[in-house]
């Protein structure tokens, strides 16, 4: 039996009182392609930051060929041969991508001293050797595009020469020939013994590539397997069947009033863009992340200031030059990062749940605390948060609790719009069903979604429309019902040059 | 064993303010053994006198400290501040409350401007009040002629002056007014909506804007704040004093950073509140004090300063970690 | 389940034409380029003025005084440069000055031997100076504005001590090395600190400095040291403070322990006109030394376009704002072109 290059062995940890993993175990070969993947917040993320030094586990241990290691940071890990491209990217902004390539390992020039002239060449060679020419090494890492970025990390990490190489969602903005790029590297790598250990949510791509997958649900490990149905691994994912995942798709009413339409908008990334949202409808946005769904939101919300083109609540022509006019008129935006731009991590389930509706909750410039602690509880007891109390800070609980507080405070604020972006990133099974229930209650109750994931299955079944963003400007459009993940993924992906 | 009771029953931030008061009786105890009549009903009066100016600059920091900014425009607009109210009072109890207006608006005004320079201009805090703090040296050397006009040397109208030294109760007028500041600004942080927004742009900006809440409006509220109470100590200091002169506002910039992060307010935002700057106003204010009690020279208070300062943030920073 | 043939390899081809090597240069010096614009516009501006009033171009005394009267600023914003490029900020710059320039007052009256030796021990007092910063900040975790708005006042205190009067004074010869009034020797001072900036840019540590304030995060993750790189970063700093001091001595006629005072919020200015970034990662030193010279050419322009002396600091507050303001939108400008 050969030693694996890479064993976690029972491997726990905890943020703050909430398991991420419990007894996970996990094995990778030499040689092989080993793909992990689960749910959000079933633990994968968190076992690749424990395999790949960032994080320390709480119980359990990491061997690498056999022997047991204690990383004591990413340092460590390199020097042990293991080297992590993780999904957020490790790039200096306002260095050049040559100077972020060749970080502490610069050509030196007289007296010791680095040559920077050579550092832009060396960067130039070694992006030529694994076929990367539309990088320009000597441009900044902040003025580069995101899939150009997430390319220079792959690079960075492969030109390493690692035994042992994990990728944490590599593919999430890259385009067809990009991921064909990627793979073909992975398939080097494996020639010449390297483990690789990737983490995806795209099935054609495992498939194609990886040798075996493990599969993570809750915490821990519950298989891992050469070949495998992808129903059956959805099953062994989630815990049921995929039919059991999603509520049923409520039809539309008939002539259901168009409350949000985009007419011609141009933006920031966002070419141009059209689209009619009713009011009972979810409308789904899919793509590779960086192609424009982010700015559409921004401009629907006020956030971004749009070039052109016009926006329509109600049939009536609106220009939003700030959230707080888009909220008056009815518009909700869950956004992106929910620890950043979301909520106050260090302040209380009850500011956090209230902190759209202050104005309500005011009489003469004083805040009625009774209301405010009513209110808050009532978000905490319709949406099931799971909470020690509303006074507790918001940053204590977990993601998917997290993520039901802020979903509450727009719940409060009484919008019809509601533009939910991503909002099962980094949640639990369990929280996500209930997100997904409360999305199709809110649809039924007349309410108008705009829904963004990168997670296509999710868009596939809870969607009665999906717009497909390629470069700025919707690529296809998809109609309920027979929506497939696969239909999503290849209007994302697909080049220009191909037919 | 109490340590970790008070723990229990005081979170974080309440606990620094009770620090702050702990160190300021503690120091108090210390002069009055040094220099009897140090603590006495006299002696802690005078030293509070003192503080309030501290402290009255200290509510307009802990505004702008409490969304991660700073003011460092405080000396210039104190200055400015007390010379504009000697020059347009001209020592007259009939024009003291149109110059009181005036100054305190002007005050609030500058405070204004910082914060949209801030705010809408996005230029740092430091550069923006820094820019300031010399336009306004500028300006109020410039239209007074270095301190050389007719109305420059004019008295501040008797009744500032009494307001800082005569008083009610055996408590000065300026004491008063100090604790009706403690009380206002403690109810606006904690009670009112304002406050609210001010503790959640402090936190999260972004997140703040993105909930609806007018981030811009809040920061040039906040710098205004801080501009009226620069003008508001430099109104009591001339009044302490009886005339205005050309760099009393020096001393109040880095001892009024100080007094708020003493009192636990966060320099980075989100955390604290005006209790806890008075706490650190008063604790420092009796610790200079009690440095001169003990006859020590110049140097050897600075140094003392700097070290007990440090000493204070050494603690809190270890509590960040076991808390 | 994988293919059993490995396909063509992949290249990922250029979309476009590159940009030129200065069109890249010039993205990554704006700050540094809006400078030596700026000073150039400056210096013929005040060049002008004096044809007008005076009658004549400036001379080598303009020259050389305006060059004496500045380095100990130029230095001060190196320092600050230094520690600003960490994501922090050094409250205590004019503290070091005092103490260095008090020091040197004191000691400096000796021959020759005795000169060099004190001076050497006075640079090493800079250093520890940093060092304390550096490890307060690094290993006790606390926020820079804050340690060095304490130890300013520690600083200042043992300078007043070293020097409880204004007096003493330096020897001829050391002035005549550091600041000659007659030649403008200290001009030489300008290249010297853009070598030693391109230099400290090539170094390992020069590298870390600029990561960590980049993002530290991802820095350590990549084995840089945060802890050490900021200490080093803050001791680097005090030396060129205690350098500042240095040329402060040799340019006054008696020492003095709080001249130096000014020199904290001054460096700041500096090194803001300099292009350096308030929030880490980016800027030059040698931006701080130009941004030096520009306050003084700003100074110099108001004295002799006669404007009120006492407006002065008016004008240079409106100057620093004008000049922020419009570094930002030039800089959004030779971004966008992309």
């Amino acid at each position: 039996m050969s030693i694996a290059a890479i064993e976690a062995v029972d491997v726990g940890k905890a943020y703050g009182g909430v398991a991420a993993l419990t007894k996970a175990s996990f094995t990778a070969e030499a040689g092989e392609v080993h793909a992990l993947v689960g749910e959000n917040g079933a633990g994968k993320s968190t076992l690749i930051k424990i395999l790949g030094g960032r994080v320390r586990p709480d119980q359990g241990e990491v061997r690498i060929g056999g022997r047991p290691v204690s990383l004591s940071g990413p340092e460590a890990a390199h020097k042990l041969g293991a080297w992590t491209v993780f999904q957020e990217l490790t790039l200096l902004p306002w260095m050049t991508v040559a100077e972020n390539l060749l970080l502490r390992r610069e050509p030196r020039g007289g007296f010791g001293l680095i040559d920077r002239a050579a550092t832009a060449r060396e960067a130039d060679a070694l992006l030529a050797r694994y076929g990367v020419m539309h990088v320009d090494p000597r441009a900044l890492v902040e003025d580069i595009s995101l899939a150009e970025r997430q390319v220079v990390e792959i690079v960075r990490a492969i030109s390493h020469d690692p035994q042992i190489l994990f990728l944490d969602e590599p593919t999430s903005s890259l385009v067809e020939r990009e991921v064909e790029w990627l793979f073909g590297q992975i398939r080097a790598l494996r020639q010449t013994g390297t483990c690789i250990v990737f983490t995806s949510h795209r099935w054609g791509e495992i498939r194609s590539i990886a040798d075996r997958i493990t599969i993570c649900r809750g915490g821990t490990d519950v298989g891992t397997f050469t070949d495998i149905d992808e129903d059956e691994a959805v099953r062994l994912m989630t815990g049921r069947r995929v039919e059991a995942l999603y509520p049923p798709l409520v039809p539309l009413p008939a002539a259901a009033p168009a409350v949000l339409e985009a007419a011609d908008l141009a933006g920031p990334n966002v070419k141009r863009i059209s689209f009619e949202l009713h009011a009972g409808e979810v409308l789904g946005l899919g793509g590779l992340a960086g192609h424009g769904h982010r700015e559409v939101f921004r401009l629907l919300f006020g956030d971004a200031h749009a070039n052109s083109g016009e926006i329509r609540v109600g049939g009536k022509s609106r220009h939003f030059r700030s959230p707080r006019a888009a909220i008056a008129a009815g518009i909700a935006l869950v956004p992106e990062d929910r620890k950043t731009e979301g909520l106050l991590l260090q302040m209380s389930v009850r500011d956090n749940a209230t902190l759209a509706i202050l104005k309500r909750l005011t009489h003469f410039g004083v805040l009625d605390r009774t209301a405010e602690r009513q209110a808050a509880q009532s978000v905490v007891d319709s949406l099931r948060v799971r909470t020690a109390g509303i006074g507790l800070a918001v940053g204590a609980l977990s993601g998917g609790n997290q993520q039901k507080v802020l979903l509450g405070r727009w719940l409060l604020a009484e919008c019809q719009i509601l533009l939910l972006y991503d909002v099962t990133r980094g949640v639990d099974v369990a929280t996500k069903h209930e997100i997904y229930e409360l999305v199709s209650r809110l649809a039924s109750e007349g309410h108008a979604i705009l829904f963004y994931s990168s997670d296509a299955e999710e868009l596939a079944h809870l969607c009665h429309r999906v717009l497909v963003m390629r470069e700025g400007v919707v690529a296809a459009e998809l109609s309920a019902p027979g929506i497939t993940a696969e239909d999503i993924v290849s209007a994302a992906v697909r080049d220009h040059l191909a037919a | 064993m109490s340590a970790s009771i008070i723990r229990q029953w005081l979170p974080r931030d309440r606990r620094r303010i009770l620090y702050a008061f702990l160190a300021a009786i503690i120091l108090f105890a210390i002069g009055e053994a040094v220099r009897p009549g140090f603590a006495s009903l006299d002696g802690i009066r005078a030293i509070l006198v003192v503080a309030s100016f501290v402290g009255l600059v200290a509510a307009g920091q802990t505004f702008v400290i409490l969304i991660g900014g700073i003011d460092l425009s405080v000396p210039w607009v104190l200055n400015a501040a007390s010379i504009l109210m000697v020059t347009s009072s001209l020592g007259q109890d009939a024009r003291a409350i149109p110059a009181l207006a005036l100054t305190l608006g002007v005050g609030a005004l500058i405070g204004a401007v910082n914060g949209a320079g801030i705010a809408l201009l996005g230029i740092p805090a430091v550069v923006m009040t820094l820019a300031m703090n010399g336009i306004m040296q500028g300006l109020t050397l410039g239209l007074s002629g270095g301190m050389t006009c007719t109305s420059c040397g004019a008295y501040a109208p008797p009744v500032i002056q009494a307001a800082v030294h005569q008083g009610l109760l055996g408590v000065p007028f300026v004491l008063w007014i100090w604790i009706v500041v403690l009380i206002a600004v403690s109810f606006l942080l904690a009670m009112t909506r304002f406050g609210r927004a001010t503790y959640t742009v402090g936190n999260n900006a972004r997140a703040s804007h993105l909930a609806g809440i007018n981030v811009s409006g809040i920061t040039i509220l906040l710098y205004a704040l801080s501009g009226f109470f620069s003008a508001m100590a430099g109104i009591m200091l001339v009044g302490f004093g009886g005339q205005a002169a050309l760099g009393m506002g020096d001393p109040y910039l880095f001892q009024s950073i100080a007094a708020v992060v003493i009192g636990g307010v966060y320099i980075l935002g989100g955390r604290g509140n005006y209790l806890g700057s008075v706490a650190g106003a008063i604790s420092l204010t009796v610790l200079v004090s009690v440095l001169l009690a003990f006859n020590m020279p110049d140097y050897g208070r600075s140094i003392v300063y700097g070290v007990v300062i440090l000493a204070l943030l050494l603690l809190y920073g270890r509590e960040e970690d076991s808390a | 389940m994988s293919s059993s043939h490995s396909p063509p390899e992949t290249v990922l081809a250029a979309s476009g034409p590159r940009r030129s090597r200065f069109s890249h240069f010039l993205v990554q010096n704006v700050g540094l380029a809006l400078v030596v614009a700026l000073l150039i516009a400056c210096i013929i501006l005040y060049c002008v003025l004096y044809l007008v009033t005076q009658h004549r171009l400036p001379g080598g005394f303009e020259l050389t005084s305006t060059l004496n009267n500045t380095m100990p600023l130029a230095f001060a914003g190196i320092a600050q440069s230094l520690v600003v490029l960490t994501r922090g900020i050094d409250l205590s710059v004019g503290g070091v000055i005092d103490l260095t320039n008090a020091m040197a007052a004191l000691t400096l009256n000796g021959g020759p031997v005795q000169t060099t030796l004190w001076t050497a021990a006075i640079l090493g007092v800079g250093v520890l100076c940093g060092l304390l910063n550096g490890v307060l900040v690094a290993v006790g975790r606390l926020q820079p504005i804050l340690v060095t708005l304490a130890t300013l006042s520690i600083f200042q205190g043992i300078a007043i001590k070293v020097l409880p009067q204004p007096g003493g004074a330096v020897p001829a010869g050391f002035t005549n090395v550091l600041a000659n009034p007659n030649w403008p020797v200290s001009l030489l001072y300008i290249p010297l600190i853009g070598l030693i900036w391109a230099v400290f840019r090539r170094t390992r540590l020069g590298v870390s400095v600029f990561a960590i304030g980049n993002d530290a995060m991802a820095a350590s993750s990549h084995g840089i040291s945060v802890k050490r790189t900021v200490i080093l970063a803050y001791m680097l700093g005090g030396f060129a403070s205690a350098c500042g001091g240095l040329i402060l001595a040799a340019t006054s006629t008696a020492g003095d322990a709080t001249t130096g005072n000014t020199y904290t919020l001054t460096s700041i200015v500096a090194a803001v006109l300099g292009g350096v970034s308030l929030f880490g990662g980016r800027g030059s030193g040698l931006g701080a030394v130009f941004g030096a010279f520009v306050t003084t050419m700003v100074v110099n322009i108001l004295f002799f376009a006669h404007i009120d002396p006492l407006y002065q600091t008016f004008y240079e507050g409106l100057f620093l704002l004008a000049a922020v303001v419009a570094a930002n939108v030039i800089g959004q400008i030779v971004r966008r072109r992309r």
